[in-house]
């Protein structure tokens, strides 16, 4: 514990689950509301750092709160903690809330309160990212230097993705993992956007790996096999930075790679910053093998100033 | 001649037979197969009845499915606050017992230090009188200090458990699983089950309002009204995909009791409205609805004797009404 006491911010419109949540961070400085227009304005006024939000809340949704304060205290660690899992509010705690971590309920008293604490930690060391777009010049400077890799082995989706992303950035297609290794061992890669399975198996041991060594890279998972853990333990363990189902579609597509190449652009200027995306511990399954890990942790850091993590 | 008319007699009566002949011939194969037609019938109508008793079971089996994931969301909000509480409450007990300690420890080493201390009979006394008065104040604070905090988190507790406890009940008077014979049942509660089991996906999308008169019970084989109920509310809560207000009241009508489940979506169209209760008919995309919902339902209710009705108006809702015979001999006990 931190000399200064942790400020946590807690939303859920159920008061027992406050109570409970008061009582079990009682060494930190608590507040707690179910009323999100409350919720947001004391995420401002007392400036918290860490905010642990349920997901369904009455008038409007946990996301919605969070994206809301993300943008007055952009400082602070979104959590949410929730007892319900369903696929759509998932990838809108990904896609709009930017979540941390999803955490279900009932939760482990010990594994929460640490993750509070890493929160925090996080929170008042590690420098923010502007939550606004990029400038135009920037953004035209990162389209000329970032490259994009695509991982997927569909060649349908792959037409529609080239057809969609080629004329704007400079695309590679891989299919396998060994592929996109190589593109990734040769090329600047700013993003990844990833099918979370091919023909040939897994692939989002690959997207965790990844992020666990290289968290500047902003990933974006296209699928059609989506289910609700997956999108969680994509959050968790991958810090997924949008996830999109299939069929693809042209505008959300174009918006979430503009947006994930402009993430990446912000770290690249600010790696410090990239501790926010900071993936949680996993145990790496026994068939992903160690040179392959290997060669993901050793990809070129092309940032400047940026060590590798770990 | 006379050979002649003989011949053209007998050659009349002979055609007049042989088409009796053919005729009878001709019903006979008619009759066979229209016996066998009914045989066959027979036997697809009894595949069809056990086809039909059949999805009755597996869209039970369905909604089952649907009432234990709505219920374990359910669950998981007081699960979460009873298990952090109860061990929140076993740290506040030993922070307490350790304040206690040290409050002791306070006076144990001031009678340890006169101890050790040579004293003169008059300072002695008077020492042990200050020795005294400091252990009953530790004693006193100890009594007093009482962890409120615990006894809220406990209240809270409790409160999470008996919700649990209803979650069960509800899931348990739902299934029936106990009985699946013919059983005086509360129509009221059938409707708080169903909501109970729906809750999650009707979550703050829509709107509950229950007018629910007090009605005589009715005789019906629980676990499947409870299946109506449950079908008409889902039923209900995909007709307002982007939210409504869903309606549910419970009356009395003569030696009827009505059940009434309104929506206020998009209503039914002329050309599905003649299609809604057949079997395997379904306007959602494929893979999404069985199309067994609602002719489940139908089957259902007539086969307790009751009637289903359905008034629809383009823009402005849907409304079902299931009308179900009241049981006399119960009514007579209770009055």
């Amino acid at each position: 514990m931190s000399a200064r006491p942790i400020k946590i911010l807690c939303i859920d419109d159920e008061a027992r689950i406050l109570r409970a949540l008061k009582a079990l961070f009682r060494h930190h400085e608590v507040y707690t509301t179910s009323d999100p227009q409350e919720a947001i304005a004391t995420a401002k006024s007392a400036d918290v750092d860490v905010i642990i939000c349920d997901q369904r809340m009455p008038v409007m949704m946990g996301v919605e709160v969070l994206r809301e304060i993300r943008a007055v205290q952009p400082r602070a660690m979104r959590i949410l903690l929730t007892g319900y899992s369903d696929l759509q509010a998932i990838l809108g705690s990904v896609n709009e809330g930017e979540v941390f971590r999803y955490v279900s309920k009932p939760w482990d008293n010990r594994e929460l309160t640490a993750l509070v604490d890493l929160a925090a930690k996080i929170a008042r060391e590690a420098p923010v990212v502007d939550a606004e777009p990029i400038n135009e010049r920037e953004q035209d400077e990162a389209r000329k230097r970032v490259g994009i890799l695509v991982i997927e082995d569909d060649p349908e989706t792959q037409k529609r993705l080239r057809e969609i992303l080629s004329p704007h950035y400079q695309v590679r297609f891989a299919a396998t993992t060994e592929r996109a290794l190589q593109v990734l061992e040769q090329h600047e890669t700013g993003v990844v956007i990833s099918e979370t399975e091919s023909q040939r198996g897994d692939l989002t041991e690959m997207i965790k790996s990844l992020k666990q060594y290289h968290p500047h890279i902003a990933t974006v998972v296209i699928t059609d096999r989506a289910n609700a853990q997956l999108a969680i333990d994509l959050i968790n363990e991958g810090q997924v930075y949008r996830m999109l189902l299939k069929p693809v579609r042209i505008g959300s597509c174009r918006l979430s790679v503009e947006a994930a190449v402009g993430r990446y652009w912000q770290l690249k200027q600010n790696p410090l910053a990239a501790r926010r995306f900071l993936v949680a511990p996993r145990i790496t399954p026994s068939w992903l093998n160690a040179s392959f890990l290997e060669r993901i942790r050793l990809l070129p850091s092309r940032l400047l100033g940026a060590g590798r993590v770990n | 001649m006379g050979i002649g008319e003989v011949s053209l007699t007998t050659l009349i009566l002979a055609v007049v037979a042989g088409l009796a002949i053919g005729l009878a011939g001709w019903l006979w194969t008619v009759v066979q197969s229209e016996r066998k037609r009914a045989a066959a019938a027979g036997e697809e109508f009894k595949t069809l009845q056990s086809t039909q008793s059949q999805v009755i079971h597996t869209t039970k089996l369905a909604s089952l499915g649907q009432m234990i994931a709505g219920v374990a969301h359910e669950m998981n909000t007081p699960l979460g606050f009873v298990k952090s509480n109860v061990e929140v409450v076993g740290e506040l007990i030993e922070e307490h017992q350790q304040q206690n300690s040290k409050k002791l420890m306070v006076a144990a080493d001031y009678l340890a230090k006169l101890a050790r201390a040579d004293l003169s009979a008059p300072t002695a006394q008077q020492a042990v009188r200050g020795a005294s008065a400091k252990l009953s104040a530790a004693l006193r604070a100890i009594a007093s200090a009482k962890p409120e905090d615990a006894t809220e988190l406990l209240t809270d507790s409790i409160d999470g458990l008996d919700q649990l406890t209803n979650l069960v009940r509800n899931l348990k008077g739902f299934a029936r699983v106990d009985s699946d014979g013919m059983d005086l049942m509360k129509m009221n509660e059938a409707i708080d089950s169903a909501l109970t089991i729906a809750q999650h996906q009707l979550r703050d999308r829509i709107t509950v309002v229950k007018e629910l008169d007090e009605v005589p019970a009715v005789r019906c084989v629980p676990s499947q009204i409870n299946q109506v109920v449950l079908n008409l509310i889902n039923n209900a809560s995909q007709a307002m995909g982007d939210g409504g207000q869903l309606t549910l009241r419970c009356r009395r009508n003569g030696d009827f009791v009505e059940l009434e489940v309104e929506d206020n979506g998009p209503g039914i169209p002329d050309d599905v409205m003649p299609k809604i209760f057949d079997p395997f008919f379904t306007t959602k995309p494929v893979g999404e609805g069985t199309g067994l919902g609602l002719s489940i339902v139908h089957k259902i209710v007539h086969a307790h004797n009751g009637n289903i009705n359905v008034k629809t108006e383009a823009g402005s809702g849907t409304t079902f009404t299931v009308s179900l015979p009241v049981d006399h001999a119960a009514l007579r006990k209770s009055n």
